[in-house]
């Protein structure tokens, strides 16, 4: 992204930024309410078109329009609440939009069988085990913990072939031990090759999971560090303006 | 949201037993109110009240099997009781005007997928809920239907065409094999092939599981790719077409509407399925669920009937039905 800025009226939400997102790396994104990440984020996946600057993306200009856009071109976003249907099963959320069929006659029918194969095989093939035994595949979503949750999207996205994965606070609001399920397949999906934007405001989970610190405070990147060259500390700092950059 | 509430399912155990429940639970309250009133109404447990039953549930079924669609789909249609009477009022116009039976029919059913479409167009694209803009349709449609009809009855006199016994003429072998009177109908099977198309869709489409996508979490559905205004236009102009085709049908059986034809019929079909299993909510519910629902108010009207209490009883019942389930939805909408 590339001189990226939005103004919404007389409110400038994001001024100037220019990032690269790499494939292979969790980038994090930091700052605190307001200071421009979510904005950011939805220029990215075509909610927002930007006021000025260009995306590119695989080294070649796009233009995002549409969230449907931003997934035919392999960004998936993964937002706290709002990736999956509670009282629709793990198998039919997982196809959700791109349901397999099987025609009989001139009618289509959904393959159930398929689809239900398909989900477990994907689940168990990124280290969600509890799907392997080929029942729980038909339980209603809102059956599963908040973690879970969070796991079945981001499968979701690595088996449909993103090649941007976008996680929203995706620890926020879980136990210690679900956090750790998510970290454990954000990591996954990394050594997958996806590029993973990971926002958050948990320092310590960021620092455990992220190659790549980005802060934005008022609208601005006020810094861009690797892994190794801050303490949790220097990052809460630069988050809070205690540090300048 | 708090941290210990976030890893525990949202789908609490009354929601799950309130859903699992549906469509069985309606079922045995069937079975109970038929053998009820087959112990205290006279001339209950005959070929004529039990085929009343079948054949008149099978008129109103028609429009149910649509706005239980609607319903899981998230969305409402107080508009189908004035949309059933334009649909007869139009087909009773066209006829008189000398159309044939065919064309008539199938011109006062498009008309009525147009007005469904109508709905769901105001719904989508201007975000109104759609039990307010449908509450405003449902007195537009009556006017249409009133428009249509002169503010009077409307009759056709002529010879009857076929198609009349094609949609709701009495299965005479049927009837015959009883001693007694039977009043089975075409209709019965009609709402029975509708019935269960309506099922397959919905549960063996993508489009079923879009519907269900839309009303479960319309944001999540969309953020999948889901065309959910699509989903709910489509859902719409069922509705519309389906009150069409059970006001013709309903004409075709007397070959008379009266201008208030359809009234009240919102309520029947929403408690209808509600009582089935439809969240009144959306997002779940079966086509199934919702027949069970208006077979049992049908047989609570036709036993009321015969036990010679008034029918306006069988509508506060209805009524109060319909508040009781709020409640008990709301109340589990809140522990959630």
């Amino acid at each position: 992204m590339e001189n990226i800025s939005r103004r919404f009226g007389s409110i400038v939400a994001v001024e100037d930024v220019t990032l690269a997102i790499y494939a292979g790396e969790v980038t994090a994104l930091l700052g605190d309410n307001g200071a421009g990440k979510s904005t950011l984020i939805k220029i990215l996946t075509g909610v927002y078109p930007p006021t000025t600057g260009r995306i590119y993306f695989k080294g070649k200009p796009v233009q995002i329009t549409s969230p449907r856009m931003a997934r035919d071109l392999g960004i998936e976003t993964v937002y706290q609440d709002l990736a999956l249907v509670p009282l629709m099963s793990v198998a039919r959320n997982f196809f959700l939009g791109r349901e397999p069929v099987k025609s009989i006659g001139p009618f289509r029918f959904l393959d159930l069988k398929t689809m239900q194969e398909r989900t477990a095989a994907a689940l168990r093939d990124i280290g969600i085990e509890k799907f392997s035994g080929g029942r729980s595949v038909n339980e209603p979503v809102g059956k599963l913990s908040g973690g879970e949750r969070q796991s079945v999207a981001i499968g979701r996205a690595v088996h449909f072939g993103a090649s941007v994965l976008i996680l929203d606070e995706p620890t926020s609001a879980l136990s210690v031990a679900e956090t750790e399920k998510v970290l454990h397949y954000t990591r996954q999906a990394k050594e997958r090759g996806l590029a993973v934007i990971f926002i958050s405001h948990n320092m310590s989970h960021v620092m455990r999971v992220a190659d790549r610190y980005i802060v934005m405070r008022h609208g601005r990147q006020v810094a861009d560090y690797r892994k190794g060259e801050l303490t949790e500390q220097d990052l809460a700092d630069l988050v809070t303006g205690e540090r300048e950059r | 949201m708090s941290v210990s509430a976030s890893s525990r399912p949202t789908v609490s155990w009354q929601r799950r037993l309130y859903e699992r429940m549906g469509v069985g639970f309606a079922a045995v309250n069937l079975v109970l109110l038929l053998a009820f009133f087959g112990l205290l109404a006279p001339h209950f447990l005959t070929p004529l009240a039990l085929s009343n039953i079948l054949t008149f549930a099978s008129l109103t079924g028609l429009v149910v099997v649509g706005v239980a669609l609607l319903m899981i789909a998230g969305e409402f249609d107080l508009s189908v009781g004035s949309n059933l009477a334009v649909g007869g009022f139009g087909f009773a116009v066209l006829l008189n005007a000398g159309v044939p039976a065919l064309p008539a029919f199938l011109l006062a059913l498009l008309f009525c997928a147009l007005l469904g479409l109508i709905n769901g167009a105001v719904v989508v694209f201007t975000g109104i809920p759609s039990f307010i803009a449908t509450l405003g349709t449902m007195l537009a449609y009556r006017g249409i239907a009133r428009i249509l009809g002169g503010g009077d009855f409307a009759k056709y006199t002529g010879p009857q065409p076929v198609l009349f016994n094609v949609l709701n003429g009495p299965l005479t072998p049927l009837n015959d094999l009883f001693n007694t009177p039977a009043n089975f109908r075409s209709v019965i099977l009609w709402f029975l092939v509708l019935a269960v198309v309506g099922t397959v869709m919905l549960h063996r489409t993508r489009f079923g599981n879009w519907i269900f996508a839309t009303g479960g979490h319309v944001e999540a559905a969309r953020a999948q790719g889901v065309p959910v205004r699509t989903v709910k236009l489509i859902c719409f102009t069922l509705t519309g077409l389906l009150a069409g085709l059970a006001g013709v049908t309903q004409f075709a059986a007397g070959a008379s509407i009266d201008p208030l034809r359809g009234e009240g019929l919102e309520l029947i079909a929403v408690v209808s399925c509600v009582i089935g299993g439809v969240l009144l909510t959306g997002g779940a519910g079966s086509v199934m669920g919702a027949v069970v629902g208006i077979l049992l108010l049908q047989t609570l009207e036709q036993g009321l009937i015969l036990m010679g209490i008034s029918v306006q009883v069988f509508r506060a019942i209805v009524g109060f039905i319909l508040v009781l389930s709020v409640i008990l939805t709301t109340a589990i909408g809140r522990r959630e």
